[in-house]
């Protein structure tokens, strides 16, 4: 019994054990001077363990009572995680070496998060989704004040963990709630409790406190308040972290308690998720307008992007479950690309995260400026790029399951959304003679992951590299 | 040829500039050449099918899950349309061949041309409205890239700018347009689509789809209001201009209104709409053109103008307007092409195109001239050139239209829509090419090689040969228009012919053309007055739309995003209100069913001394030491109250915590001032005070609801009652639940605990370390401190009563098995015991006397309580299954042991530790600040004020 249920967890398992022995391993040798290898490493085991899961893993299974699922939608967002992460990584290494700000407990950090991403997609039970969650938050808590010469950074770390105990401690009373009003923690167990058509109050109340720590986890307005702080004050590539892994891992967890928790009665939360998402789109879409750091702008772009996969959720059904992971997946690798660029924005070897710095970029550097050039189109969602087939599927999830007016307004806030994406594009191209433009930026794997990510937003276009079957299998296995 | 490769033939053939630019210009420019003709001639082997009234399909699924398809089409309509894109391209890359200059990148050019073709050529055959979707963008995409092909202009920059972001965002408008019709008919194949007109326009949905459509149209296609940024898109490269701003991209627009003409037209809204921008666009376009001193504004604003016409005559609805609008179509791209082209070559052999800079080019350029005339001629409406033939079905066509239940309307605005077209027609010829010859030129101009004026002048050959025979042409209109009507109408009868006897378009056109005569005779005092007309430039409209929205945007995001804790935590509650809220009123509470406990006196004055408490801590809590007294009192009533309802246990626990983190507290409080300062105004706190109330009240409604509702399972309590004893061996339900039943909870509890003093140390050494050190050395304390901090009586007393209260400890721990008591209360009673020590008789004195370092403390409690789980492992159990039995050892009584005992330990031990580690920390900071300390237990010296300086570590480190 034990032995089947460990086989199961062993991924999440072998993960947590290699963080650990990475911690105490260093602690007692080299410490910082094992970073940058500790950092590869990392990256090396992540992309491993996600091969594993995406070529190994088959079928559904549960493990400890129903308290942990293996099905092809955990091991979606896992293998997502898991690829983002390493990226992230990867894309890091180099960056935080050259500014004294790797240090050992970076990777460990991150693998640690990443543990605790892995288990909120796959959790299938109230403790599971909290030790998760907690887990989660409590490396990104760190990760956030990294820097901790910085005022900026402790302030936003320190706004991140008070409001984030605020939500954590919303969705426990939520838990309790829940568990009070179903007798069980187990989502199996909740949405025989729950029924169908019409929750009883009392689980009305676990459900909208649950939603809200979760909205707070993945930056829905208006629950987002911490998201600008804490990307401006982080040092960029623990943003780049922040803007991808956990989002999938928080919306995947979304997911799972809306569908296999309260899957009986979505007309109670349907509307609620709907709401937050016009919320997230509109503003996310219209506070990045006025933006001239570029973290702080993408910040913003991640909470309208983060309403539109609330949006293919708000649908309620497989359709809006595979709308949301195909969004996820493409605004993961739309942000990995992203970031590497932002990385590489540097001025005698200083960052530099001012958008005005972009100037004529593209006649210095046509290649990189091109390339830039399709991730903001595709971010945009502009056709034929990949992100516009990613807000096809979540406008069409949206208008199929009824939600006209839900779709309408996405369509209004992507125009809207549209023109600070085209603004930056306008700098790299039209933009005036600066004295202080960008220099240097000549690492290979940000350039690699550049080029990579705009390719794939071209190449994308021809059949989305078959990620729509796997999501479709994967929703399948969500709403029943 | 598969419409598949016609369509491909351009995107693929895009690589090949960049390659062939190595092998020369020449190579580049023929290879290129190739790839259009190519397509060309693959389209033009459909067009006996075609002609045939056939539809030539491809399809092939795409991305079958979101209904798009990769579906092709080709009928009448796409004919036209790909024909002019191919054909008018290729003529187009003859010309730019000889116009792009040396240093110029051609390979560049020519691979955003092809690129730009292939998107063009997608949107006219693509059978699938998502993929015409795509196209669509790609437009936009290539044109933007072509737009600002010359970096260095700064006027291109800002045209470029505007050109994306209003064709953007009206193609992204679009998107829910198509998708809304998309929805309605269940089907996202144009095909389909066509055939619902009953559907569509029956549909609650038509309204929205078809203005988000039109948005897309309207703006694509340089409309009212949105006719703004073709002009200032003209700093292009003229063989870009020509393209796209004449001849195809402008024309999407125009193309998908055909398109989509058999479903959507026909309506009120469809004729309100798109007949009114069309009447505007052309009256409005007209005039600005007649002003213009750039060339290009000038052809430009005339493009806006022509288009307006186009989309008027495609709004009336009638197929007779569809047949004129088809008509005009073919008549306008071949001028208007031939005319940039001209304006291309003069600022070529010129180097300038400011008008007032030129004229007398008759003689110096005099095949220019010639075509140039011809062209304009045709543009003004005048007879045997084809310009004149569809702007004769046009004033026809508005002479019945009635809009706005005005029927003059249309036909004088379209009367003055010609008059003023023919006023720049002319203007153009008059003031460019007649007059004297001039000797300023820039450059002294002469004719261009043939390469240049070879493809305006085949074009010309194409105005005249329609314009005189027009049964020529008049098998394609008819062919087209058939294909604009699908089912939805009936060709019209007539023929295309120069005279059809003197009928009101005649007369309206004659008025016209001599109007426009006049108009050029009265240019320059015309001119002035127009200069000094204030009038709306729609390009600051657009910047200051622009700057506005940011403004306003900042402003919004100012406010959300103050960097305040305070206004995100405001936000983040009042949001959780809202949705606690929205849960109450949609969700339907049951009953209560649990009946009130009555309420008695005692426990009422208690209650209220509670409420008092909490209440009174909002007011006072900036003098810190009442709030303490008032946290206390809260804490005391908490732990009657669960002392009351029969929790002894629990009501023990809450007690010894209450005192452990009110001494903790109270030291805490020795480093922080007095009172909390005020930094927030009235409106500020009651604000604040509102939304405080509003949590509150909600967090008690909700108690309320659930403690009136019996729980909807068996509570678990009933399982613990029935297996402390049994599985457990102990009485004391709590105790056993703590060490044996969730035994492994308070394992990881303990070492969290454990965890939490050692970081309270780590963090204490870290301060002391750094800056705050030196700040702690200087502090000198706000009032003056007792002489005598350690009165002799503490002392005495606490000193005799030490024993006695680590026996009382010793007692609980030993009782807690059965009755109130246990690990965890027994730790916090002997860390108060010591705790008290450290209050009496001072920080040092008590150090001193600490045989074991607290942190061994911690590690030896979680490492008993570790070894008893892992002891189960030896008797074949799982990890802390506990066991019990009972001995008798004499004289004593017959007693009980259990393992849960030694973890009991475990927890006592731990709970020990941290208590002290951290008052240990706090003493440290304390010693550093100057605090009495007594070097001995009773060293008193009421006569000092200040403490003298006493050796203590901190001292002797740092110096005073």
């Amino acid at each position: 019994m034990f032995q089947t249920d460990f086989n199961i967890i062993l991924p999440e398992v072998v993960l947590a054990v290699y963080a650990m022995l990475a911690l105490v391993g260093a602690v007692y040798t080299g410490k910082d001077k094992l970073a940058p290898a500790m950092t590869w490493l990392t990256a090396i085991v992540m992309v491993l363990i996600a091969a594993w899961i995406g070529f190994a893993g088959d079928g559904s299974h549960l493990a400890f009572g129903g308290m942990f699922h293996d099905d092809p939608f955990s091991r979606f967002g896992k293998v997502t995680i898991l690829l983002s992460a390493a990226a992230v990584l990867a894309m890091s290494a180099e960056y935080m070496e050259r500014r004294g700000l790797l240090r050992f407990e970076f990777p460990v950090l991150v693998a640690l998060s990443v543990v605790g991403m892995m288990m909120m997609v796959s959790a299938g039970d109230l403790m599971s989704l909290y030790m998760g969650l907690e887990l989660q938050s409590l490396a990104l808590y760190v990760l956030a004040s990294l820097r901790r010469e910085s005022a900026k950074s402790t302030e936003a770390g320190l706004k991140y963990f008070v409001l984030g105990s605020l939500s954590s401690g919303l969705l426990l009373f939520g838990a309790s709630l829940t568990y009070g009003f179903s007798g069980t923690t187990l989502f199996s167990g909740i949405i025989e409790a729950a029924g169908a058509g019409q929750a009883p109050v009392g689980l009305l109340f676990g459900l909208v406190l649950i939603a809200s720590g979760l909205a707070f986890k993945v930056s829905a307005v208006p629950f987002h308040m911490w998201t600008p702080d804490v990307y401006e004050g982080a040092p960029t590539p623990v943003t780049a972290f922040f803007a991808t892994a956990p989002k999938v891992a928080a919306m995947g967890l979304f997911a799972r308690v809306l569908h296999d928790a309260f899957g009986g009665v979505v007309g109670d939360w349907q509307q609620i998720i709907a709401v937050l998402s016009v919320l997230s789109m509109f503003l996310g879409s219209i506070a990045a307008i006025g933006q001239r750091n570029i973290k702080r702008l993408m910040a913003y772009s991640s909470i309208a992007h983060m309403g539109y996969a609330l949006m293919g959720l708000s649908a309620g059904n497989a359709f809006g479950v595979q709308a949301m992971l195909v969004y996820m997946a493409i605004y993961v690798t739309m942000n990995v690309g992203t970031f590497a660029f932002i990385l590489s924005m540097e001025r005698d070897g200083q960052p530099v995260v001012e958008i005005d710095a972009l100037n004529l970029y593209a006649r210095r550097e046509p290649g990189k400026a091109l390339a830039l050039l399709v991730l903001m189109f595709s971010l945009a969602g502009v056709p034929p790029l990949v992100g516009f087939f990613g807000k096809l599927y979540v406008l069409r999830a949206a208008y199929e399951a009824g939600l006209i007016w839900l779709a309408v307004l996405g369509m209004v806030a992507s125009v809207i959304g549209a023109f600070y994406y085209l603004r930056i594009v306008y700098y790299m191209y039209f933009g005036e003679e600066r004295e202080e433009g960008l220099d240097g930026g000549k690492s290979p794997v940000l350039w690699a992951f550049l080029m990579g990510s705009a390719a794939i937003m071209l190449l994308g276009v021809v059949n989305l590299f078959g990620i729509e079957g796997v999501a479709q299998a994967a929703a399948a296995t969500l709403v029943h | 040829m598969s419409l598949f490769l016609i369509v491909a033939l351009p995107f693929l053939g895009a690589l090949l500039p960049g390659l062939m630019i190595q092998a020369g210009r020449r190579i580049c420019g023929m290879a290129t050449l190739a790839v259009t003709l190519t397509a060309l001639v693959g389209l033009l082997s459909h067009l006996p099918a075609v002609a045939r009234g056939e539809v030539v399909q491809a399809r092939l699924p795409w991305l079958p899950d979101l209904g798009l398809n990769a579906n092709f089409f080709l009928d009448g309509l796409g004919m036209m349309f790909a024909c002019l894109i191919l054909g008018i391209g290729a003529l187009i890359i003859i010309y730019a061949r000889y116009y792009l200059e040396r240093s110029d990148n051609m390979g560049e050019f020519f691979t955003y041309l092809l690129l730009f073709q292939g998107a063009m050529v997608g949107i006219v055959l693509c059978d699938n409205i998502l993929m015409l979707l795509i196209f669509w963008e790609l437009t936009s995409l290539a044109s933007f890239l072509l737009i600002g092909y010359w970096k260095h202009l700064p006027e291109g920059r800002q045209g470029a700018r505007m050109a994306l972001a209003v064709t953007g965002m009206g193609g992204l408008a679009m998107i829910g347009g198509m998708l809304l019709l998309g929805q309605i008919v269940g089907s996202y194949d144009l095909t389909a689509i066509l055939e619902n007109r009953e559907a569509i326009q029956a549909s609650p949905m038509y309204l929205p789809a078809l203005i988000l459509i039109l948005l897309g149209c309207f703006t694509k296609s340089a409309q009212f209001p949105f006719h703004f940024w073709l002009p200032h898109a003209m700093a292009a490269p003229t063989p870009v201009s020509a393209y796209l701003h004449s001849a195809t991209m402008v024309k999407a627009g125009i193309f998908l209104m055909a398109r989509m003409w058999p479903v959507l037209s026909g309506t009120e809204a469809w004729f309100a709409i798109v007949t009114t921008a069309g009447l505007i666009t052309m009256v409005l376009g007209a005039l600005i053109a007649i002003f213009k001193n750039d060339l290009k504004a000038l052809l430009a604003f005339s493009t806006v103008s022509h288009l307006g016409l186009i989309t008027m005559l495609l709004g009336t609805g009638t197929p007779y307007g569809a047949m004129a609008a088809v008509f005009h179509i073919i008549n306008h791209a071949t001028f208007k092409a031939a005319l940039f082209m001209s304006a291309g070559i003069i600022d070529h052999e010129a180097h300038t195109r400011h008008i007032p800079a030129l004229g007398g080019l008759r003689k110096l350029m005099p095949i220019t001239f010639v075509f140039a005339t011809i062209a304009s001629l045709s543009m003004a409406g005048i007879p045997f050139f084809n310009g004149f033939l569809s702007k004769e079905m046009m004033l026809e066509e508005a002479a019945h239209t009635t809009l706005f239940d005005t029927p003059w309307l249309a036909p004088v605005l379209a009367t003055i829509g010609a008059l003023l077209s023919a006023a720049y027609s002319f203007r153009y010829i008059s003031h460019v090419f007649l007059g004297p010859v001039r000797d300023d030129y820039p450059h002294k101009p002469h004719d261009p090689g043939f390469g240049m004026w070879g493809p305006p002048a085949f074009l010309t050959v194409l105005v005249v040969v329609i314009g005189v025979a027009p049964f020529l042409a008049e098998p394609a209109v008819r062919l087209v228009t058939s294909a604009v009507l699908g089912n939805a109408g009936e060709l019209p009868g007539g023929h295309l012919a120069i005279w059809h006897g003197v009928t009101p378009a005649l007369k309206m056109s004659g008025i016209a053309v001599l109007g426009g005569l006049l108009i050029l005779l009265a240019w320059h005092p015309l001119s002035r007055a127009w200069e000094a007309t204030p009038r709306p430039e729609a390009k600051t409209i657009f910047d200051g739309v622009i700057r506005g929205s940011a403004g306003a945007a900042g402003w919004l995001t100012q406010r959300l995003h103050d960097g305040s804790l305070t206004r995100y935590a405001l936000i983040f509650m009042v949001a959780v209100v809202a949705l606690g809220a929205h849960a109450w009123f949609t969700g339907t509470a049951t009953a209560p069913n649990r009946e009130l406990i009555p309420l008695e006196p005692l426990p009422a004055a208690g209650w209220l001394l509670l409420v008092t408490a909490a209440v009174f801590l909002v007011f006072i809590h900036r003098n810190r030491l009442l709030a303490l007294v008032m946290m206390g009192v809260i804490g005391l009533m908490v732990s009657i109250a669960f002392n009351y309802l029969s929790a002894p246990d629990l009501a023990l626990t809450q007690i010894s915590v209450e005192v452990v983190t009110i001494i903790l507290m109270l030291l805490a409080l020795n480093f922080l001032p007095n009172t909390t300062p005020v930094e927030s105004g009235w409106p500020r706190r009651i604000r604040d005070g509102i939304v405080a109330l509003a949590g509150g009240i909600a967090a008690a409604g909700l108690t309320y609801t659930i403690l009136v509702q019996n729980p909807v399972m068996e509570p678990i309590s009933g399982y613990h009652l029935e297996n402390a004893y049994k599985g457990g061996g102990g009485h004391n339900v709590v105790n056993v639940i703590l060490v044996d039943i969730r035994g492994f909870d308070t394992f990881g509890e303990i070492i969290v605990l454990g965890i939490a003093a050692l970081i309270i140390y780590a963090l204490t050494e870290a301060l002391l370390r750094g800056p705050v050190r030196a700040r702690l050395i200087k502090r000198r304390p706000d009032q003056p401190r007792s002489g005598d901090a350690h009165p002799l009586m503490m002392v005495v007393v606490t000193r005799v009563m030490l024993p006695v209260m680590l026996m009382v400890g010793l007692y609980i721990f030993l009782r807690g098995h059965n009755e109130p008591g246990g690990g965890f209360i027994a730790g916090l009673v002997v860390a108060i015991a010591v705790v008290v020590q450290y209050m009496a008789s001072g920080f040092a004195w008590a150090d001193e006397r600490i045989r074991y370092p607290y942190h061994g403390i911690i590690g030896s409690g979680v490492f008993v309580a570790g070894l008893t789980g892992i002891g189960a492992w030896f008797a074949g159990a799982p990890f802390l299954t506990s066991a019990f039995g009972y001995f008798r050892i004499p004289p004593m009584e017959e007693f009980e042991l259990a393992t849960a005992m030694a973890f009991d330990l475990g927890v006592f031990l731990a709970v020990v530790g941290a208590v002290m580690l951290s008052l240990h920390s706090f003493s440290r900071i304390a010693r550093l600040a100057d605090m009495p300390v007594n070097e001995h237990a009773m060293d008193i010296d009421p006569s000092r004020e200040m403490p003298q300086s006493h050796p203590s570590e901190g001292r002797t480190e740092g110096g005073t």
